[in-house]
């Protein structure tokens, strides 16, 4: 198969970037869409011309490092998965396909296609945790948790960061992995007591980031390679409300998640 | 750890600042303007319904348009009580605009979209001009600036002939072409709007999430059907003087 590919190309954070086309010969059906940028970047090499810059590591869609927006949709054309493991018989032969990164001021692009998504890390430490006392481990099972409750957690649990929900939303905006987050802790007895606390410094956490407000699109959702329900964006949703109404005992600034105590 | 007194006093200069201060975060500000959408789709649904009664000729509209401007506390505090609510609703959403804006400042040069509607899309534009529309519906209707040609004058009952302007103004093919543009606006607006609130206010369940999804576009549908039907009743001489 052949292909036109359209890369975007940024030396650094304070270049201004620009698209650059690049033709991909002999691509095997059967590529991944990362092999077939392998191959675009060892022609690269030969020609002694700079490769092209992409995240990636596990490459089976668990990791969450790939992070390409390809023809206008994060993660490419099919749903449910990483852009690792979209295979190049997707597209048709000839095809021409445009490569961006994710777009949005929380993420900085730090060269060509790869951005720097600490930001939702920061998120995760501003309550992403639950806090517990080091000792032996609990024995299994001594929390008895009902099969819904532990399928929610899981359906919730499995974000793996990639960020492509805010790739996907018109305002960049990390509600999707904020309320699987959220959700995930708040859905099961381990969670509970810092319920309160986590979810209020979370959602400040996320707007100090620069990340915008949720828009209620769902284009996140339809996007996510772990398919997380929107329903959990009105859990936080939820969650918020009722912190506002609670607003238990919740330090103002939360305290760094390992504070020494007196 | 902070000692519990310390705790405690910080946690209410929180709830404080929450309250009174200002927004802590963007979800604040969706929520008031998710509560104020809410009544204003509210004041949307019981105005349509109140001016159904065009069809039960003019004695029914009149009495009504008097019994509602009857009560002068009332109806001053209703009309303080919309402008306050759009005012908070129009002034948080442009605060979240510019802050939604500003959250991508590079823009993608190819851009598809999966399952964000027209009208999700389209919010601020059609918040935007149904703000004209209602500012214009105004000066027309109740003002009666924009139209002279049809003094304010009174019906056998001695109560304002609303039910003669309406059916003055609805003659006319230029105000039925802008109001039905109105509409159109209103629905695309209203459509996205109501589910979209009921999910910023947490309305989740695994048994009537569809019934939230659509009550917008069926609260959309029946607005503007009703408001349509006094229009266009009118303007093919089925409700006439």
């Amino acid at each position: 198969m052949k292909f036109t590919l359209k890369i975007w190309r940024q030396q650094g954070p304070d270049d201004k970037g620009r698209f650059v086309t690049y033709q991909a010969h002999e691509v095997s059906p059967d590529m991944s869409f990362l092999e077939m940028l392998d191959s675009v970047n060892q022609g690269l090499i030969v020609k002694g011309e700079e490769p092209v810059a992409f995240e990636h590591d596990c490459r089976e869609g668990i990791c969450g490092s790939c992070s390409l927006v390809i023809n206008g949709v994060p993660h490419g054309p099919e749903r449910g998965i990483a852009t690792c493991q979209l295979y190049m018989r997707r597209f048709s032969d000839g095809a021409t396909i445009t490569i961006e990164p994710w777009r949005a001021r929380a993420f900085p692009i730090i060269k060509d296609l790869v951005v720097d998504r600490r930001a939702l890390d920061r998120v995760m430490q501003a309550g992403g945790y639950i806090s517990v006392n080091t000792g032996g481990a609990v024995d299994g099972n001594v929390v008895l948790i009902g099969k819904d409750q532990a399928e929610t957690a899981m359906d919730a649990a499995s974000c793996i960061g990639c960020g492509a929900c805010v790739a996907a939303c018109k305002n960049a905006s990390a509600m999707l992995f904020v309320a699987a987050k959220v959700s995930h802790l708040a859905s099961l007895p381990q969670g509970k007591p810092e319920r309160t606390r986590r979810v209020t410094a979370m959602m400040e956490a996320m707007d100090r980031e620069g990340f915008g407000a949720c828009g209620n699109q769902y284009e996140c959702e339809a996007v996510c390679p772990k398919s997380i329900s929107v329903r959990f964006i009105a859990t936080l949703n939820r969650e918020y409300l009722r912190a506002g109404v609670v607003e238990s005992g919740a330090p103002t600034v939360p305290e760094a998640p390992h504070a020494e105590s007196d | 750890m902070a000692s519990g007194e310390t705790a405690v006093s910080s946690c209410k200069n929180r709830g404080m600042m929450r309250l009174f201060n200002h927004f802590q975060t963007s979800l604040d500000s969706k929520v008031v303007v998710a509560l104020t959408g809410l009544g204003l789709a509210g004041f949307v649904v019981f105005h349509m319904l109140g001016n159904l009664q065009v069809f039960e000729g003019a004695e029914a509209l009149n009495s009504y348009a008097a019994f509602l401007r009857d009560m002068p506390i009332l109806l001053w505090t209703t009309r303080l009580g919309l402008l306050s609510i759009v005012a908070l609703h129009i002034g948080l959403a442009i605060q979240l605009t510019l802050h939604n804006r500003r959250a991508r400042p590079v823009a993608y040069a190819v851009r598809e979209y999966r399952k964000a509607s027209l009208a999700s899309r389209t919010m601020a534009v059609t918040g935007s001009v149904l703000l004209l529309f209602i500012v214009f519906h105004l000066l027309h209707l109740t003002a009666g600036v924009v139209d002279t040609s049809f003094p304010d004058r009174l019906d056998l009952q001695g109560h304002r002939d609303v039910y003669g302007k309406v059916v003055h103004a609805f003659r006319n093919p230029l105000f039925v072409a802008l109001y039905l543009a109105g509409q159109f606006v209103l629905g695309l607006h209203l459509s996205h709007a109501v589910s979209s609130s009921l999910q910023t206010l947490g309305f989740e369940h695994a048994a009537l999430n569809r019934l939230f999804k659509a009550a917008g576009p069926v609260i959309a549908l029946l607005v503007v059907l009703g408001n349509m039907a006094i229009i266009l009743a009118v303007f093919l001489g089925v409700v006439r003087t």
